[in-house]
C-alpha cells in the first residue's frame, strides 16, 4: 500500500490545539529526560527544579514510564515518594 | 407478506452492546444456531468490566473472566462483531423482522493489524487516555488496552497530524487513512438492547470539587489504579505522585439524590468501594482507609459476610455525610461532614478521596428507533413492560433488553439479565410468546 497519510492530509488540517498539545508535551517531556540525566528524582524534586506543577510532572513522567522511556528506582526514607531515573 | 432481503446482510438477531451482558446474550444465542450480530460503539468489546481489578465479593480477578468470554465471543463461528460501530434507525418490518443501518466508523487501520504497537511507539501524539480515565497520556496511534479485542491499532483521527510515521513503521501496511464511514441494511428477526450504563459525572458536585482537587478520584480511576495495568507504578496521588497514607472513599455520589434526577440506589457502590478498600490494604499495608457511609447496603449473597470482613481488616466505616470537600496547599484533602450518630459537624483530612459515583442510564438506546420509540421508565433505563414475569421484554415485540441497560445491577445479575433475554429472544424467534 501507498502512502494513504497523504490523501488524507488533502482533506484534513491539524487543529492549533492539537499542534500546541503536541507542543507542550515534547517541551515537559524533554525537560524531564534533561532533568533526569543528572540522577534519579522523586516528581516533587522534578517539579522544583523545572518549576512546573507537580500534577504536570506526575501526569507527563507517568506516560514516559508507560512508553518505557523512564524506570522506577526505590522509595525515599519516609516511604512516600518514588525516584524515577531514565531507561537504560 | 414476503420481503426480498437477498441484497442485504442477514442474521437472526441483533446485540447491541459489547459489554459482559451483551457477550453473554450473544454466545447464548449462538450456541443455540443462531447468527448474531453483535455491535459495539467502542474499539474494544468487554464493557467495562473488562476494565476492571477484581470482582466482590469472591474478589476474582475481573479480566481473568472477562478475556475467555470475550475471546470465545470473537472466535464463535455464529457471532460477528462490528467494534467501533452503531446501529440506527431501527424499525420493524412486518410482523417479524427489523431492519436497522449499520454505521462503521473508520479506525484507520486494518484487520491485518498484528498489534504490535510499533505505531504507537513512533507516534508523536500524546492525549488523555481515557482507557486510563485520564490519569496518564496515550498516542494518537492506539491499541485502547493490553486486553483489547480486537488487539488492532486505531488513529485518533481529531488528534492526529498526519506525520505519517505510523504508516512508514507498519510493517504489515495495515495503516489505511483511506478509509471512510460505511453503512450497511441488515435485517434481523429479534434485538437484544444491551447498551449497559453511564457514571454519574462527579464534575457536577461543585462541592466536592471533582474536576478540580487533583487527589479527589473517581471509584473508576481507583479501579485503574489497582489493576495490574495500571497507569502508575503503583497507587499514588495524582498531585503529586505521593504513596497516600489515609484514603477516604464518599459513598453515594450521584446516587441516592432526588435532586440530582437519580433517586434510586446504584446497588453495587457499597460492594465496590468495600472491595477496593481491602485491596488497598494490600497495596499499602501502612495506609488507614474510611469510608463514610449513609448505610451500607450488602444485600446480596456474601456481601455481608464481604463486609465483615472489610472491618475486620481494618476499613474504619464511619456514618457521615459529607458536606463539602476543601484542599489544603500540599494537596491534602478536608472532608467537612456529618456525623449521623451523634449528630455533631466533624472535619477529617486525608491524602486521597475516592468518589464512589452511581450507575445512571446510558440513555443511547433512546435514538437507536427510527418511527416507534423503545419507552423507558421512570429512571430513564429500558422499560421492562413486564418486571415479574418476563424481565426482557420490552415495549416492542420482539425486542429485549439485558443487563444494566435496565437499570443498575452488579455482574453475576447482569449475566442472568443477558440469560433471561436470551431464553426470550430465542422462543420469540421459534414462535412462541413475545
Amino acid at each position: 500500500m501507498g502512502k494513504t497519510v497523504d490523501i488524507i492530509k488533502e482533506k484534513r488540517v491539524v487543529s492549533q490545539e492539537v499542534k500546541d498539545k503536541i507542543k507542550s508535551f515534547n517541551k515537559i517531556k524533554k525537560e524531564i529526560l534533561k532533568c533526569l540525566e543528572a540522577g534519579q528524582k522523586t516528581i516533587p524534586q522534578i517539579s522544583a527544579e523545572l518549576n512546573l506543577p507537580a500534577e504536570t510532572v506526575t501526569y507527563n513522567l507517568m506516560t514516559l514510564l508507560k512508553y518505557n522511556q523512564i524506570a522506577v528506582g526505590e522509595i525515599d526514607d519516609m516511604d512516600e515518594y518514588y525516584y524515577y531515573n531514565l531507561k537504560q | 407478506m414476503a420481503y426480498n432481503y437477498s441484497n442485504i446482510n442477514d442474521y437472526d438477531v441483533l446485540v447491541i452492546g459489547g459489554g459482559i451482558a451483551g457477550i453473554e446474550a450473544a454466545l447464548n444465542l449462538a450456541y443455540q444456531g443462531y447468527k448474531v450480530i453483535l455491535v459495539e460503539k467502542d474499539l474494544s468489546i468487554g464493557g467495562k468490566m473488562i476494565h476492571l481489578s477484581k470482582v466482590f465479593p469472591t474478589l476474582d480477578c475481573a479480566a481473568c473472566i472477562t478475556t475467555p468470554k470475550v475471546s470465545e465471543t470473537a472466535r464463535h463461528p455464529n457471532i460477528k462483531i462490528y467494534t467501533y460501530s452503531e446501529i440506527k434507525d431501527i424499525e420493524k418490518l412486518g410482523e417479524r423482522y427489523f431492519t436497522a443501518t449499520l454505521v462503521q466508523k473508520p479506525r484507520y487501520v486494518t484487520d491485518a493489524c498484528t498489534g504490535c504497537q510499533l505505531c504507537e511507539e513512533k507516534c508523536p501524539v500524546v492525549v488523555e487516555d481515557e482507557y486510563q480515565w485520564g490519569l496518564v497520556g496515550r498516542k494518537a496511534a492506539y491499541i485502547p488496552f493490553s486486553i483489547a479485542n480486537p488487539r488492532i491499532a486505531a488513529i485518533d483521527i481529531e488528534n492526529c497530524t498526519f506525520c505519517g510515521l505510523c504508516e512508514k513503521v507498519c510493517a504489515a501496511g495495515a495503516i489505511d487513512f483511506t478509509q471512510e464511514e460505511k453503512r450497511s441494511t441488515i435485517v434481523v428477526k429479534s434485538i437484544i438492547i444491551a447498551t449497559g450504563f453511564n457514571l454519574f459525572q462527579s464534575e457536577r458536585l461543585s462541592y466536592y470539587g471533582a474536576g478540580k482537587f487533583k487527589n479527589l478520584l473517581t471509584s473508576m480511576q481507583m479501579e485503574r489504579q489497582l489493576v495490574p495495568t495500571r497507569p502508575y507504578n503503583n497507587v499514588l496521588r495524582p498531585k503529586d505522585g505521593k504513596v497516600p497514607d489515609r484514603i477516604a472513599y464518599v459513598l453515594c455520589v450521584g446516587s441516592r439524590d432526588k435532586s440530582l434526577g437519580n433517586p434510586i440506589c446504584s446497588q453495587v457502590c457499597c460492594m465496590y468501594s468495600i472491595k477496593q478498600a481491602q485491596l488497598l490494604m494490600g497495596a499499602l499495608p501502612m495506609a488507614d482507609v474510611t469510608i463514610y457511609y449513609i448505610d451500607i447496603r450488602a444485600f446480596g449473597k456474601g456481601f455481608d459476610e464481604f463486609y465483615k470482613q472489610g472491618v475486620g481488616m481494618g476499613v474504619n466505616f464511619v456514618k457521615g455525610k459529607i458536606a463539602n470537600i476543601s484542599e489544603k496547599e500540599n494537596g491534602d484533602l478536608i472532608l467537612r461532614y456529618e456525623d449521623i450518630d451523634s449528630g455533631v459537624l466533624k472535619e477529617a483530612t486525608h491524602d486521597l478521596v475516592v468518589l464512589s459515583v452511581g450507575i445512571l442510564t446510558n440513555p443511547d438506546f433512546e435514538k437507536l428507533f427510527k418511527t416507534t420509540p423503545l419507552l423507558k421508565d421512570d429512571y430513564g433505563y429500558v422499560r421492562q413492560v413486564s418486571e415479574l414475569l418476563s424481565p426482557s421484554k420490552t415495549s416492542i415485540d420482539g425486542v429485549f433488553v439485558a443487563g444494566t441497560a435496565s437499570g443498575p445491577m452488579d455482574i453475576p445479575d447482569s449475566i442472568l439479565s443477558a440469560g433471561a433475554a436470551s431464553t426470550e429472544a430465542s422462543v420469540y424467534m421459534k414462535g412462541g410468546a413475545s
